[in-house]
């Protein structure tokens, strides 16, 4: 924890360089948006990896940034960098600001002691919103750290009126701001990989490390545990105590952001009264990105065109991916299993319980994992594009109405809407949201939206009890589902996020332009790593625990690898589940063994049911046929002659429950243990009081 | 006047936010304050209002629309 006794004290300007001690440590500091990703990725290239801040969720990207100096064979310089989340100010309102406060004021404090690590905050300036950026600078600058500034958003000076730096060359700008802050300011067109601003930011960064300078008419303040009451950044997120002070504070500030803006427009317009230059008298010009907007922000326009980016995104993650699923799954399953069987043959282990283990429990959690992997990088890719192109943004805008009443931020909306698709990619879209407390709120409402997996199992179950009515029964069970979002969403804020309030909408809409593929191919390796590391590994060994629980007998004389299911461990648990459920009407083995399968996915329930009652799996779940018999017997036998209203409790339970392990796995990834299980358990109580709830209803009426 | 009643196209000039103390306090810090100078740029659903402001685009929702006072502003011959 750090000194300041702020909420989770990520310890990052150490932790993150710890393991390089000789090593100059770089920080990336700048609002959203202003291109501080995209200098990250031209800066360290493939050298780069995901990592939460230390006792947070929130995702960092750390790497190394190598440069070798111009004529010299083998001198190379490493700086350890670390992308720190876009933050407007450093009294910090969410968890993801208060990392980025706490890692600028760990490196300002190492950097100052005498054994202490040398280190850089790199501030990003957008080029077209000077006043925002520099407020943030004079705060970083307090701190005491060594400051180089890298100008961004250079290419959109030219089209842009009523900026202060308006139409003025890059050169021109950096040195005139270098000129009136004291510090080296280099102009960084990092969309086109500029080597020369590449090479000139570094040079800045070394020199500056070596011979820190202070940014002019900006005091150093003492560090925030040594001063009484609230100095800036002693500010513990999602409160602010003694707002008159920091706001007096703030002004100075804010004076001396006016003055630079003056020396600033001085010095671009020696010729002119600084007053005459200043934006406010000069017309607006409308820029291209305001022309998009009169169609996409439109009243009328808005909310077709934000739904028709939705269904895209759904078509993407779950029909476009599927034909790749398809052939991964072939791949998997097919020439894989049998090179395996095959060689286990040549070790005289073909027929032995080690080929049911590494092809019915490893494989099979390997190949889960790879059939994911298409729907993530797409899912990735399209959140990136959406991201960087700007339009994310404008989304947040166009849904922050419909999100108000959950007390969440417009981007929710994505998220939980590709969760009918599939709940997976929808958990990895969170990460759009700023803020980790909505990100986390959200994360924990996508396991409510029905998944296209559960639909086989309603498919089957309405069209076995309800055939002339199956598609209202459905439908019914889509509202459920919108519902249960709801209900659990307002739940949620008046329990454990009473803390998530519902704050005015002030959103920078940053111009539209056009991705960069580079950064966009690097953000999706990275992310798609980082999934198979981590998520990856849950899903492969819960799959392997599955299949030994399969494997073992615990009645009759089977050898292990090769006994009927009602035999096993895996049936024994069923059958001690299955009085559980009596209240909600499908106590029977075949119905708790389906729900123990369906945590693995939901694909798989219905070829539970028809396993454990040895049928054949029908090949369209809405013609049951045998199935559908034994079924419905089992079921009117379980419920007292309620099969019907068994039927619905089951399927409610589906909705309700834990959607599937690749999902409970992203959970704990990105959420860490104690939200997930909570979640898990919350999840499964749920499902079985509304179970239970819609059987003692059902079979009443 | 209101932000809210102010039509696309509008210049105006900040005097007066409402907003909660916090609310206002990071508006001030993005660069929106009392005497700033701010074009209309688009109305949006439900009252929400964009303006330019020194070269950037704020969206702000109509609630928040409603909670800052604005004058128009005169253009100079």
């Amino acid at each position: 924890m750090s000194c300041h006794g702020s909420a989770p004290g990520p310890d990052l300007g150490r932790s993150t360089t710890a393991t390089l001690p000789a090593t100059l440590r770089v920080l990336l500091v700048g609002g959203p948006n202003v291109g501080k990703s995209t200098l990250f990725n031209a800066l360290t290239g493939a050298r780069q990896r995901t990592m939460n801040a230390p006792g947070t969720t929130v995702e960092l990207a750390t790497g190394t940034w190598r440069t070798s100096a111009p004529g010299t064979l083998g001198s190379v310089t490493e700086r350890a960098i670390v992308d720190l989340p876009g933050t407007y100010s450093l009294l910090a309102r969410s968890v993801d600001e208060q990392v980025s406060a706490d890692a600028v004021r760990d490196l300002a404090q190492s950097s100052g002691e005498v054994t202490g690590q040398p280190g850089v905050a790199v501030v990003v300036l957008d080029a077209t919103a000077l006043t925002r950026s520099l407020y943030l600078l004079a705060q970083v600058a307090e701190t005491g750290v060594p400051i180089v500034v890298a100008l961004t958003m250079l290419d959109l000076l030219a089209t842009t009126s009523d900026s202060p730096a308006a139409a003025v060359e890059p050169e021109t700008l950096a040195a005139t701001l270098a000129a009136a802050l004291g510090v080296p300011a280099v102009p960084v067109d990092a969309r086109n990989r500029a080597e020369v601003g590449r090479r000139d930011l570094a040079r800045a960064v070394d020199d500056v490390a070596a011979n820190p300078r202070r940014v002019t008419g900006i005091a150093q303040l003492e560090p925030p545990c040594e001063t009484s009451v609230a100095v800036p950044g002693s500010m513990p997120h999602n409160a602010v105590p003694d707002l008159a002070q920091e706001l007096s504070h703030a002004e100075t500030l804010f004076e001396w952001v006016e003055q630079v803006l003056e020396q600033v427009t001085m010095g671009l317009a020696p010729e002119s009264d600084a007053r005459t230059a200043t934006t406010s008298d000069r017309p607006l010009r409308r820029t291209f990105s305001d022309r998009v907007d009169t169609v996409l922000l439109n009243p009328w326009a808005g909310i077709p065109v934000f739904l028709a980016v939705v269904w895209a995104l759904f078509q993407l993650t779950t029909r476009f991916a599927a034909p790749l699923q398809n052939v991964i799954n072939q791949i998997v399953n097919g020439p894989l299993a049998s090179a395996i069987t095959w060689l286990l043959a040549l070790v005289g282990l073909g027929d032995s319980w080690v080929r049911g283990l590494l092809v019915g429990g490893l494989l099979a959690g390997v190949g889960t994992v790879l059939t994911f992997l298409p729907v993530m990088a797409i899912m990735f890719a399209a959140l990136g594009v959406l991201e960087d192109s700007g339009y994310l943004a404008r989304a947040a805008f166009v849904a922050d109405r419909a999100m108000r009443s959950l007390g969440l931020d417009g981007r929710a909306l994505l998220p939980l809407i590709v969760g009918f698709g599939c709940n997976l990619p929808a958990l990895a879209a969170t990460r759009t949201l700023p803020n980790a407390r909505q990100r986390l709120l959200t994360g924990l409402l996508i396991p409510l939206t029905s998944c296209s997996a559960r639909l086989t199992v309603y498919v089957l179950l309405a069209s076995a009890f309800f055939p002339r009515d199956a598609g209202t029964v459905i439908f019914a069970m889509y509202v459920a589902s919108v519902l249960l979002v709801l209900g659990g969403g307002l739940l949620l804020r008046r329990t454990a996020f009473r803390d998530v309030r519902t704050e005015p909408l002030i959103l920078v809409l940053p111009p539209y332009q056009r991705p960069h593929l580079r950064t966009l191919g690097a953000s999706v390796r990275m992310r798609v790593g980082s999934f198979i590391s981590k998520a990856g590994k849950i899903i492969t060994a819960t799959m392997l625990v599955l299949w030994v629980l399969m494997a073992i007998p615990v009645t009759g004389q089977h050898s292990v690898g090769d006994v009927p299911v009602a035999d096993s461990v895996y049936g024994r648990v069923a059958s001690g589940v299955a009085p559980a459920l009596a209240p909600a009407g499908f106590g029977n083995d075949h119905a708790a063994a389906a729900l123990i399968t369906g945590f693995v996915a939901k694909e798989v329930v219905v070829g539970s049911f028809a396993q454990s009652y040895a049928v054949a799996k029908p090949a369209d779940a809405a013609r049951p046929g045998s199935l559908g018999e034994q079924l419905r017997a089992s079921f009117d036998e379980s419920s007292g002659g309620h099969g019907g209203a068994a039927a619905l409790a089951f399927m409610v339970f589906v909705l309700a429950y834990t959607p599937c392990v690749a999902a409970l796995a992203e959970q704990l990834h990105l959420f860490g243990w104690r939200p997930t299980v909570s979640a898990l358990v919350t999840q499964l109580a749920g499902a079985w009081v509304l179970a239970v709830l819609v059987f003692q209803v059902g079979s009443r009426l | 006047m209101t932000l809210r009643e102010s039509p696309p196209g509008a210049e105006l000039c900040v005097t007066g936010v409402r907003l909660p103390a916090a609310a206002a306090f990071r508006l001030n810090e993005m660069g929106i304050r009392l005497g700033t100078l701010a074009h209309v740029t688009q109305q949006a659903a439900f009252g929400g209002r964009v303006i330019a402001v020194a070269g950037s685009r704020f969206a702000l929702d109509g609630g928040t629309a409603a909670l800052i006072d604005v004058e128009p502003v005169e253009r100079r011959a």
